[in-house]
């Protein structure tokens, strides 16, 4: 399949309903071929930004750009992107074949083409066994395969993927994350997910946008926005448990931060050792190899399983410093050290 | 929890059905007992020619009022499902006319229709040429006095009273997800594509329904209006449909064998009726494949 090749970007993007602002200034880029997740709590905006590139919502102000193209106030067909829904949005009057076959039939494609459209769409998302049935017939999995496959056929300059994991059980998910990373790898196409699961969005995305309140926290690989989150929304929404954050008051047995500061430290930094602060083990977690030790100084500690404390258990507790994150406190935004 | 109206089916519809039934093969007049008469009573009808006039009345009713009736809630509902002021006073307006009683609406319509102080005639007449044309130099319908007319007038009445029709669509377009029409819009479908590739094979189900409940509806609504507004006229029997057919059987003329007759006959055409509908729209329905 040719690859089709665009780079998208929102420059100062503004969107309202009503009083709520949706989308408060939105700069980003996906670059050319790139599979940028955006990544966010429920109602910052992420789906409206992704239908304000689709063009099926209008934006109050700023710029869209797909590939050189201003595409701020063209119709959403003219566009030329994809979208999968997280409810599939599959026709289910319609068996596979022709949900795949719609954008091309509508746009009234020959039909040679449409048939070797199908076929190789089809075969990339592994459906071809599939194309007679309805979607009543199919599981959740094979039914956003279908979705990706009516995605794919038109040979979009960009797709753009709303939740499309959302719907499935935990095993399915998981299976389809892999074969999403591995159908863009095959494309190359630049792909747009949106996502509330921090999961997901470290393990799919070439790069992360974390976005609150309609507003863009950080962009980076997951590696940066992971191990140096910009400030502490980003800290602290990616990674389960979420990240320890101490005031100066609090963390003072363990180091001295300045004042108006805040220190924060991932749970897999806080080490239960033979020395250090004195603490009492509230509750214990076990998720499989790892298990979460809740600590009555507010601190959770990841450690592995077979090494855990067990619930009620007098523990000495340190912060590995290569782990110590310093946020100002009224701003909420990293700063240097410690 | 499901006996009284297990009771209520048995005693108020099963009951009396069967008992028109098996009035239909006797000759009764309230005063002596039923007397059998094997089909006498369909070899009658036969040969009745007014009931031959009720008859076609009334399918021609149907025919032509039930896709109207059907048409116009859909259209209806497609262009009020979206929110836009003043959308609740619309949907109240189409909805409300089904609330009122049969007889109070016939009258309501009687003088609607009336040829000479009638709203609807004074409306068509305003800047005649004359008190008795149009603007345009013809003589505005005669309602209650001209066949043709009159049946137009039974028409147009049950063209106002699709409300419960228009509601069970417009929840139905409102269930449609959204989703699709928004694909459908970074695909550039058409409004017409629209129409015809989502919104009516997903509604099909429901207007299967609504087509086969209006049918039987239109060929037993005419009674109460060719009762009160046109009494079955005028000559020769041009809005006389089964149901008055019926009635005035039983009620004035006290043939009740005979009466029952005629209603077995009209169970048995709207059966059939639906019967048709209902292959003719899966037929239509294996030919929503796209392309």
């Amino acid at each position: 399949m040719a690859r089709p090749v665009s780079r998208l970007a929102l420059e100062g993007v503004r969107k309202r309903f009503g009083e709520t602002t949706a989308l408060d200034g939105v700069d980003l880029e996906a670059r050319d071929g790139e599979l940028l997740v955006v990544v966010g709590p429920s109602g910052c905006g992420k789906s409206t930004l992704l239908r304000c590139v689709a063009g099926l919502e209008a934006v109050d102000a700023g710029t869209i750009r797909i590939g050189e193209r201003d595409v701020t106030a063209v119709r959403p067909a003219e566009r030329n992107v994809s979208m999968v829904f997280q409810s599939y949005a599959l026709f289910p009057h319609l068996t596979v074949r022709e949900n795949i076959a719609f954008g091309l039939v509508v746009r009234e494609e020959p039909k040679t083409v449409v048939r070797e459209r199908v076929a190789e769409a089809s075969k990339l998302v592994g459906v071809e066994e599939l194309l007679e049935r309805r979607p009543y017939e199919l599981s959740g999995g094979e039914r956003q395969r279908v979705a990706l496959g009516r995605a794919l056929v038109r040979r979009p300059d960009a797709f753009l993927l709303d939740e499309p994991l959302s719907n499935l059980d935990a095993g399915t998910r998981v299976q389809m994350r892999t074969e999403l990373r591995r159908l863009h790898r095959e494309i190359g196409s630049t792909m747009v997910h949106v996502t509330h699961d921090q999961v997901e969005a470290l393990t799919l995305g070439d790069r992360i946008a974390v976005l609150d309140a309609g507003r863009v926290r950080q962009v980076g690989t997951p590696d940066e926005v992971y191990s140096e989150p910009a400030d502490l929304f980003v800290a602290r929404f990616l990674g389960t448990p979420a990240m320890n954050v101490l005031a100066s008051e609090a963390a003072r047995p363990f180091l001295e931060i300045p004042a108006g500061t805040l220190v924060g430290i991932r749970p897999e930094h806080v080490r239960l050792a033979g020395e250090g602060v004195p603490a009492r083990v509230d509750l214990v977690e076990v998720a499989g190899s790892d298990a979460y030790v809740f600590l009555d100084s507010d601190l959770v500690a990841r450690v592995a399983s077979d090494a855990r404390p067990s619930e009620g258990a007098e523990v000495r507790v340190a912060f590995d410093r290569k782990g110590l994150h310093l946020f100002h406190e009224a701003s909420g935004r990293r700063v240097p050290g410690p | 929890m499901l006996a009284p109206y297990l009771f209520g089916l048995a005693a108020l519809v099963a009951a009396p059905a069967l008992v028109t039934f098996g009035l239909a093969f006797t000759e009764y007049d309230l005063l002596r007992p039923p007397e059998f008469v094997g089909i006498e009573n369909f070899r009658d009808l036969l040969h009745d020619d007014v009931f031959g006039i009720a008859l076609k009345n009334s399918l021609v009713f149907a025919l032509i009022a039930v896709p109207l009736r059907l048409g116009g809630a859909l259209a209806l509902a497609l262009l009020l499902h979206r929110r836009f002021t003043g959308v609740g006073v619309h949907r109240s307006a189409t909805a409300l006319p089904t609330v009122i009683p049969d007889i109070a609406y016939g009258l309501v319509w009687l003088w609607l229709f009336n040829p000479l102080y009638g709203p609807i005639n004074l409306l068509l007449r305003w800047q005649g040429d004359s008190p008795t044309t149009t603007a345009w130099g013809v003589q505005p319908p005669q309602w209650l006095t001209h066949p043709n007319d009159a049946r137009a007038a039974i028409i147009i009445m049950s063209l106002f009273t699709i409300g419960e029709g228009f509601v069970i669509l417009l929840v139905t377009r409102q269930g449609l997800p959204a989703e699709l029409y928004d694909l459908a819009a970074l695909e550039d479908a058409t409004a017409w594509g629209l129409f015809r590739r989502i919104t009516l094979p997903l509604m099909a189900p429901i207007l299967l329904l609504l087509l086969a409940r209006d049918t039987i509806f239109s060929l037993q609504w005419t009674f109460v209006p060719a009762l009160v507004v046109t009494e079955g006229g005028p000559p020769l029997y041009s809005t006389t449909y089964v149901p008055l057919f019926v009635y005035r059987n039983a009620f004035e003329y006290l043939r009740y064998g005979y009466a029952a007759s005629a209603t077995l006959v009209m169970f048995l055409l709207t059966a059939l009726i639906v019967w048709v509908q209902w292959l003719i729209v899966r037929r239509w329905r294996k030919g929503f494949a796209v392309g």
